[in-house]
């Protein structure tokens, strides 16, 4: 017991002082941050603070579209009405596209028989929320003066077109809480994002880590002290408590940067993202066992290999459970419960994320908890016992990474 | 008054490790075969043999890293357990160091491995970096220093537990000469105060000088052990080295097998059993400054013993 706690405890403090860990510490999140931006962004400030002309014979209806365009105050739009329109005027908003005075302009046929042809001209190819923009408020405009042509009183047109806004509750543990579909969605998202790091990064950290000590020829040094399973389990605590040391930093950021002014204010309309403590240590859990499978499958990977390069080549087989897992991140939220959600939540390599997306959507049953964990318990009990027996004889095997009839002679030795 | 002691027996050691008729074998290939051997405390022990001949893996048998197939293993007069092995100092051939560490946190954690409390190991540590000269590099990375400089380092590391059992599998490889002879003195000194050093290699001449006994293997098999002295005896002097001036017709004796001239000083080897005082006699012509029959050197019994070159 004594060796493996100085073990972990020198392997814990070399990685804690090391680079590495002060890098991905604090890139990790920067990263994270720039892609929930960059995916957050576009739907806010993106075709924003444009500058188009709404042309129609009917100057009422170019008023009543530019009042609706110029009320959407994110839009910023400024817009310019030209009533009553000719062939003529056409060309001139063409050359006021040339010269760059205008983005675009909305030309409205508005025949008194029937159906209006609204066209969009714009000089780039697809502004989604511009155009997305023009949908909703053009129809509603049309609506308008539809009502009013038909003898509506204008005082009456405000409560027979208003929108509704619907609210989200979730409800959980008896109580309705207010909950959003996008914060629901960034949380599942960043807790994935989070677990599968944590579990790649610092699965990959073991097997680096025993490369490097097969390389500087330490192996044999400490086994005339140690045993290997003990070299093995001081390894993957040490490297394990530093990845939980690294998400503890992340969960701390995360409440400050949470509470913050900042996100505060950017986040206004939203809902703000709710983990109750219970979730929290479920999450920590999932990380261990995830970690400890994920580690002790690539211990034993990098005791048959002699270089990083060699081990790299193993990093696909970590890949695929991470892409399965959230390759299925839409379909799980959308059916937590459904038969595929609940055999991924099951299944050793995929659960720690699939489960993480589950808690988002709705907490599962604490069987369903229960049974995951067990059989993440189980899978890291028969992933260490091959990984160990990989171990104790690879790390004094130098040369040549092992081909796979040697691991399997490897496994039988007794 | 007078009083008589009454007579004390002389305490009978027990040998530190005694491996008897231990086998291994890897897939097809026979690492070592019914290898007995025994090391006494206070004495300096040579495992000699060339490259592959099963030396590393009888080392690896000994302190338990694997498991003989066949035989037993004695350590200090216990079967083999592990806790016997903080007893033990093992420097492999392959050795290694964590190069991030710091030299002191590098030794204080190999003397707590072994044991150690962190105020003793700390303190051996600093009295060791000051007997091998590398007080200076103590707070430095281990990636940070020389060859030379790792080797003493692991050398501390092997022995700072205060081991009775010393296990050295080629020591001095890439050592310089001063550094070399300070690790020798060292090992010398350990062995004065009773411990016992088991010293693996291939460099005969290193073996001739600090060793009392040997066991020389070939293909995993023992051919030849026992004290240095006594395995010498068992081979007959039939080396003469001559240095003279003037008639040199007496190397045309009959006694002579075959004889290397460096102008001045000639090594001769005679035929077997041939009378070294009769080539004397012959030499009567030149003028004789030095006549020496000489005992086989290791190296020459080794050849003789397995039949082929080692490497030097």
């Amino acid at each position: 017991m004594r060796s493996i706690w100085l073990i972990a405890r020198r392997e814990y403090l070399e990685q804690i002082r090391g680079k590495a860990f002060k890098v991905t510490t604090i890139l990790i999140p920067v990263v994270f941050a720039v892609i929930m931006a960059v995916a957050i962004l576009p739907s806010k400030y993106w075709g924003t603070g444009k500058h188009i002309a709404v042309a129609t014979q009917d100057p009422a209806l170019a008023i009543r579209v530019r009042d609706q365009l110029v009320a959407d105050k994110e839009a910023k739009i400024t817009v310019d009405v030209v009533a009553p329109a000719t062939a003529a005027d056409r060309q001139k908003l063409h050359a006021e596209m040339d010269s760059k005075q205008i983005d675009g302009f909305v030309w409205i046929d508005a025949p008194a028989s029937g159906k209006e042809q609204v066209t969009y001209v714009s000089r780039s190819a697809g502004d989604l929320t511009t155009e997305d923009r023009l949908q909703s408020d053009i129809n509603r405009a049309l609506v308008e003066q539809r009502l009013i042509d038909r003898g509506n009183p204008s005082s009456a047109i405000a409560s027979l077109t208003g929108n509704v806004d619907i609210t989200t509750m979730l409800y959980r543990d008896g109580r309705e809480v207010p909950s959003s579909v996008l914060s629901t969605l960034f949380l599942g998202y960043g807790m994935a994002f989070l677990l599968t790091f944590s579990l790649v990064m610092y699965g990959m950290n073991v097997g680096r880590s025993v490369i490097q000590e097969k390389t500087s020829r330490i192996f044999e040094v400490m086994l005339s002290t140690v045993k290997s399973s003990d070299m093995l389990a001081g390894k993957l605590i040490g490297i394990g408590a530093v990845g939980l040391t690294q998400i503890l930093i992340w969960i701390a950021l995360g409440a400050i940067l949470l509470s913050s002014a900042l996100v505060t204010s950017w986040m206004a309309g939203m809902t703000k993202p709710q983990i109750p403590v219970v979730e929290i240590i479920l999450l920590c859990i999932y990380f261990v066992l995830g970690y400890a499978l994920y580690s002790a499958f690539f211990a034993g990977l990098a005791a048959t290999c002699d270089t990083e390069q060699e081990l790299q080549q193993y990093a696909p087989l970590a890949a695929v459970p991470v892409w399965l897992s959230f390759g299925m991140f839409m379909y799980i939220l959308s059916n937590p419960n459904s038969i595929w959600s609940i055999l991924v939540s099951m299944f050793p390599p995929t659960a720690p994320i699939t489960m993480a997306f589950r808690f988002t959507a709705q907490f599962p049953p604490v069987w369903q908890i229960a049974l995951s964990l067990a059989l993440m318990v189980l899978g890291i009990y028969i992933v260490l016992w091959l990984s160990s027996r990989l171990y104790r004889v690879g790390i004094l095997m130098y040369g040549k990474r092992a081909t796979l009839p040697e691991m399997l002679r490897w496994l039988r030795y007794s | 008054m007078s009083s008589v002691a009454a007579p004390v027996a002389a305490p009978v050691k027990a040998p530190v490790v005694a491996l008897d008729r231990i086998s291994k074998a890897y897939e097809n290939k026979i690492a070592v075969q019914d290898l007995s051997l025994q090391i006494e405390p206070g004495t300096m022990f040579g495992l000699l043999g060339p490259n592959g001949s099963g030396k590393t893996s009888t080392i690896r048998m000994m302190i338990g890293i694997t498991m003989p197939d066949s035989g037993s293993i004695t350590l200090f007069g216990k079967p083999y357990e592990r806790a016997s092995l903080t007893r033990v100092g093992y420097l492999p051939e392959e050795r290694g160091l964590y190069k991030k560490m710091k030299v002191m946190e590098q030794l204080i954690f190999m003397g707590q491995l072994r044991g150690l409390e962190p105020a003793v190991a700390s303190r051996r540590a600093h009295d060791w970096c000051e007997r091998m000269q590398i007080l200076d590099a103590a707070q430095k990375k281990t990636e940070e220093l020389s060859k030379g400089m790792q080797q003493k380092i692991q050398f501390i590391a092997t022995l700072m537990h205060d081991p009775d059992l010393i296990v050295m599998d080629e020591p001095f490889s890439g050592l310089d000469p001063v550094n070399t002879s300070l690790l020798q003195d060292t090992l010398v000194e350990l062995k004065k105060t009773g411990k016992a050093i088991l010293f693996s290699t291939h460099r005969m001449d290193q073996v001739e000088k600090l060793c009392d006994a040997i066991c020389l293997i070939h293909r995993g098999h023992a051919v030849l052990s026992g004290g240095m002295r006594e395995v010498k005896s068992r081979y007959e002097r039939d080396r003469v080295v001559i240095n003279f001036e003037g008639d040199a017709s007496f190397l045309q004796h009959p006694a002579i097998k075959s004889f290397k001239d460096y102008g001045g000083q000639v090594e001769i080897q005679l035929h077997p059993h041939a009378d070294a005082q009769d080539l004397l006699r012959a030499a009567a012509n030149a003028t004789i400054y030095r006549f020496e029959l000489m005992e086989p050197s290791l190296e020459e019994i080794f050849i003789r013993t397995v039949g082929e070159k080692i490497d030097a």
